[in-house]
């Protein structure tokens, strides 16, 4: 296991006009779940691809604890990698499948066995060992991929790129709840891309959210969701996510920042009041409902403004059509150019 | 893509290609370099390079109706069969890729087997068959002939590419309110392009190349090019010149014919399914 | 996809059904007829049963043929599938070096196969050919007109440049499906290139290599026009195999009960080799 270290990295196709993936830095301390959330394109794969060796980077380095790995063979630098769809040796036992990379790299023939019985036992495939790859289903080849990055007792980190995508929808929860649980059980650092905000955030400890190639911010779900450093992460994080409004259009005053000029708040933070009540006023447009608290109805109301559309999540005790008012219990303010600006209140 | 530790361009694989590319080309160097050659050239002091090229063997084959006919009739027949082939292939690969019916797994084997048919053993019934229906010495009798090797294919080949196309474009064109008839002519057929492409080069592939059927066949009337190579002897010998010319005419066809359906050919190859 | 059933589907396979039994199943059964009887001329036949059946499998010319098959449709098998497996493994993958190498393979499955014979004898003959003239200068005493061996590498030669490429165009197709995950990992496994083309290409090419298999098998073994062009079934008999043979019968000397009976025997041999190599190998069906 090992510390990673990205310093000014960056990557450009060659004769190719814009960065792929803009210089970036990062610091994943050893041990970390580690979560790279973003859109399609957003430069993800790219960071995946030259952590693990299979493009070299256009500038800047890489560090695998001390070790400069920024130009070395993905094969020397001791890393495992988890696909979108299983990769296997399908034509192996799965037993086979898990002592591959340990064969490979000429570990004593007892050992391995131990070990690959103690990863089987770790992800609970133990029964599964002597079958043939090729006649498990998805969740379990999955799971036999993982195990696979993790059987190298000297893995600097696995990369795991969007892991959940073949699996059978009503497992992707138990295939997370197993990452979730292998990471922290062995400590190993694992940097898990995604495009969805859920897995990011409920499968890691720190997450970095990406787009056009670029590094947006980085930091704990629960900073991203608060705290969110750009109106990009604001609106990417949360379903819906956050709802932003230029700060003229507000119907009452609120407490903003210097060099503020839209507000931001999440659905959550909001709360509908009777009419001529609170910052906004709005005319109902569509209601959601998401569940139940206490008997009550509860869910999304979407509401057109004169700020523009807007969404609150809270008790559905309204109609489409009605005249409300909206109070924002709680928000953020941001610059012109759409990022988080904290400075003193006016 | 800049990757580390990439297959190195000087492997094993790499220098056997090379050398049976060279393999593949010398024998086709030497076809043409006779072909530019007198017989007097020929028969004559052995060299390497074509000492005086000319194309007078090319300009008598153009002059020569003989040849020029030969030429016309076998890509006479070559297009009737491909034609042939593609328009029954389509109707029967759709319904092979949408539905299920009576017999019908066995009927494909079935069809596949007739592939596996040698063609000596039809010389005979052929000949007799053909005659009977007054067909004898016509492209359209090489051509059915030969719809017994390529229709077979064609269905496989089809059938493996349109099962890749989802029957959602079915149901939209019905839902759109088109007629069959317009959906299948305008809708269906254009996406399998490729396929059909792919199909062309298979009958083509079949077609051009073979002779003893064509041979059978034919008398006068529809000598394709194939038998005019094999009965040049003139009262001076083997006129090799002129045979050789004849063969690079031969040759660029399918030069052309894959050329055009490259894009396609590995797909093709993969009989469609890309799984 | 699961499709719907329905028995109107038969429209649909309706012409290639009448083509197909126009062209094929006819005169198959015309074949059969002819096999089972005596015919001295149009109108006097006999019905002579399994005789023509018995007489030709103990036809030395027969037997001799067949041996021959066997003899170079093992060779064929035995060089070409490996070689042509190799060369796939070579092959560029992308850019425009991909597309010209397609292009040049697939250009001797193109040519007629008599121009292909006539390729060879114009490249091997001793007086006028590159190869022949090039052997005998080097002290070899090459002639394939006259030397029964010499005879039977040229035809193997002229084989391999035939029809390896479609060997190797099925296997390349094979490999371009794996997709570069399996390579990923396997770099990052540390696994050799003879594990990598053990364990992760060559599960995937059993497929098309079953087909390839398939294919050469079937038409080596009914060869005919090739070697024809090129050495005429000699020097001698040395390379007459079973189509020359029987169009040597069939059409040369009017013998339709014994042509016929060998028709019947050659078909079915072949369908009794791809069956046999069919389910030996084939498990599953798709």
């Amino acid at each position: 296991m090992a510390s990673i270290q990205l310093d000014g990295l960056s990557f450009r196709y060659p004769g190719a006009e814009e960065y792929t993936l803009a210089p970036l830095s990062l610091n994943v301390p050893d041990g970390t779940a580690f979560a790279l959330l973003g859109a399609s394109g957003a430069g993800k794969t790219t960071l995946l691809n030259l952590l693990s060796g299979l493009l070299a980077p256009t500038s800047g380095r890489i560090f695998f604890g001390d070790d400069d790995v920024s130009y070395v063979a993905g094969r020397q630098r001791n890393v495992a990698q988890v696909f979108q769809f299983p990769v296997l040796y399908e034509s192996l036992s799965v037993a086979e499948n898990l002592a591959f990379p340990l064969r490979a790299r000429k570990f004593d023939p007892l050992w391995i066995d131990e070990r690959v019985r103690h990863i089987a036992a770790d992800l609970a495939i133990t029964e599964q060992l002597p079958f043939v790859a090729a006649d498990l289903s998805l969740f379990q080849k999955q799971l036999v991929a993982i195990g696979r990055a993790l059987v190298r007792p000297d893995v600097s980190v696995v990369l795991l790129d969007e892991p959940l995508t073949a699996v059978e929808p009503r497992m992707k929860w138990r295939l997370r709840q197993t990452l979730r649980r292998v990471q922290e059980e062995l400590a190993v650092t694992m940097i898990y891309v995604t495009h969805d905000q859920t897995e990011a955030l409920t499968f890691a400890d720190q997450v970095a959210v990406m787009a056009d190639g670029g590094l947006l911010q980085v930091g704990t779900p629960e900073q991203i969701y608060a705290t969110p450093s750009c109106e990009f992460v604001g609106y990417f994080i949360g379903s819906p996510g956050m709802n932003f409004v230029d700060i003229e259009r507000l119907e009452s005053s609120l407490e903003v920042s210097v060099g503020a000029s839209r507000v931001g708040f999440r659905p959550e933070w909001a709360l509908l009041k009777p009419q001529g009540q609170g910052q906004l006023a709005g005319t109902v447009e569509s209601i959601q409902l998401a569940g139940t608290d206490s008997g009550a109805a509860t869910g999304v109301v979407r509401l057109d403004t004169a700020a523009g559309r807007v969404a609150v999540r809270g008790k559905l005790n309204v109609a489409v059509g009605d005249h409300v008012g909206i109070e924002l219990r709680q928000h953020l303010c941001f610059s012109a150019q759409g990022d988080l600006v904290t400075a003193e209140y006016d | 893509m800049t990757s580390l530790g990439r297959r190195p361009w000087l492997s094993v694989s790499r220098w056997l290609l090379v050398c049976y590319c060279i393999y593949l080309l010398l024998p086709l160097y030497w076809l043409a370099s006779i072909a530019l050659q007198s017989n007097a050239d020929i028969t004559g002091e052995f060299a390497l390079l074509p000492q005086n090229p000319t194309l007078a063997n090319f300009a008598e084959i153009w002059r020569n109706p003989v040849w020029f006919s030969a030429f016309i009739n076998s890509l006479n027949y070559v297009v009737l069969n491909t034609l042939i082939s593609i328009a029954v292939a389509v109707p029967a690969a759709y319904v092979f890729s949408r539905y299920r019916f009576l017999g019908d797994r066995q009927l494909f084997f079935w069809l596949l087997t007739n592939r596996m048919a040698p063609p000596a053993v039809f010389l005979l019934p052929f000949f007799q068959l053909y005659s009977a229906v007054g067909l004898f010495d016509t492209p359209l009798a090489v051509a059915l002939a030969h719809c017994l090797f390529t229709v077979p294919l064609s269905v496989w080949i089809l059938e493996g590419f349109m099962s890749a196309v989802p029957t959602e474009l079915d149901d939209m064109a019905r839902i759109d309110g088109h007629s069959f008839g317009f959906f299948f002519m305008r809708i269906f057929v254009p996406v399998n392009r490729g396929a059909i492409g792919v199909t062309l080069f298979f009958c083509f592939m079949f077609s051009w190349v073979e002779l003893l059927l064509a041979r059978t066949l034919t008398g006068s009337a529809a000598k394709p090019i194939v038998v005019t190579m094999t009965r040049t002897v003139s009262a001076s010998g083997l006129d090799w010149g002129v045979l050789a010319a004849a063969g690079v005419l031969t040759v660029i066809p399918g030069i052309v014919v894959v050329w055009f359906v490259r894009k396609h050919l590995v797909k093709g190859f993969a009989l469609g399914r890309v799984s | 996809m699961t499709k719907p059933y329905n028995n109107k589907a038969w429209l649909g396979v309706l012409p290639v059904l009448l083509i197909v039994a126009f062209s094929g199943v006819v005169p198959l059964m015309t074949v059969v007829n002819y096999s089972v009887q005596d015919i001295l001329d149009f109108n006097s036949r006999f019905f002579v049963g399994f005789q023509w059946y018995s007489e030709t499998l103990q036809d030395p010319r027969f037997v001799e043929a067949f041996v021959r098959q066997l003899g170079f449709s093992a060779s064929v098998l035995i060089i070409e599938i490996p070689l042509g497996l190799m060369l796939a493994r070579g092959m560029p993958r992308e850019g425009i070096s991909a597309s010209l190498m397609l292009v040049l393979l697939a250009i001797p499955l193109l040519i007629p196969w008599n121009v292909v014979g006539t390729i060879w004898q114009l490249y091997a003959r001793s007086d006028i050919g590159l190869l022949g003239v090039t052997l005998n200068a080097l002290g070899l005493g090459f002639n394939y007109t006259a030397n029964p061996l010499h005879a039977w590498i040229t035809l193997l030669a002229m084989d391999i440049w035939h029809w390896t490429s479609l060997v190797a165009l099925l296997a390349f197709a094979g490999l371009t499906s794996v997709p570069a995950a399996y390579y990923q990992a396997a770099e990052l496994d540390g696994a050799s290139k003879w594990q990598v083309f053990r364990y992760v290409e060559l599960p995937r090419l059993k497929g098309v290599l079953v087909i390839a298999v398939l294919l050469r098998l079937m038409d080596s073994f009914m060869i005919y026009t090739e070697p024809f062009v090129l050495t005429g079934g000699g020097p001698g008999n040395a390379t007459t195999f079973l189509s020359q043979h029987l169009a040597t019968m069939a059409v040369g000397q009017f013998d339709l009960g014994p042509a016929a009976a060998f028709s019947v025997i050659y078909f079915l041999f072949i369908l009794l080799f791809c069956w046999v190599f069919y389910s030996s190998v084939v498990r599953e069906n798709d």
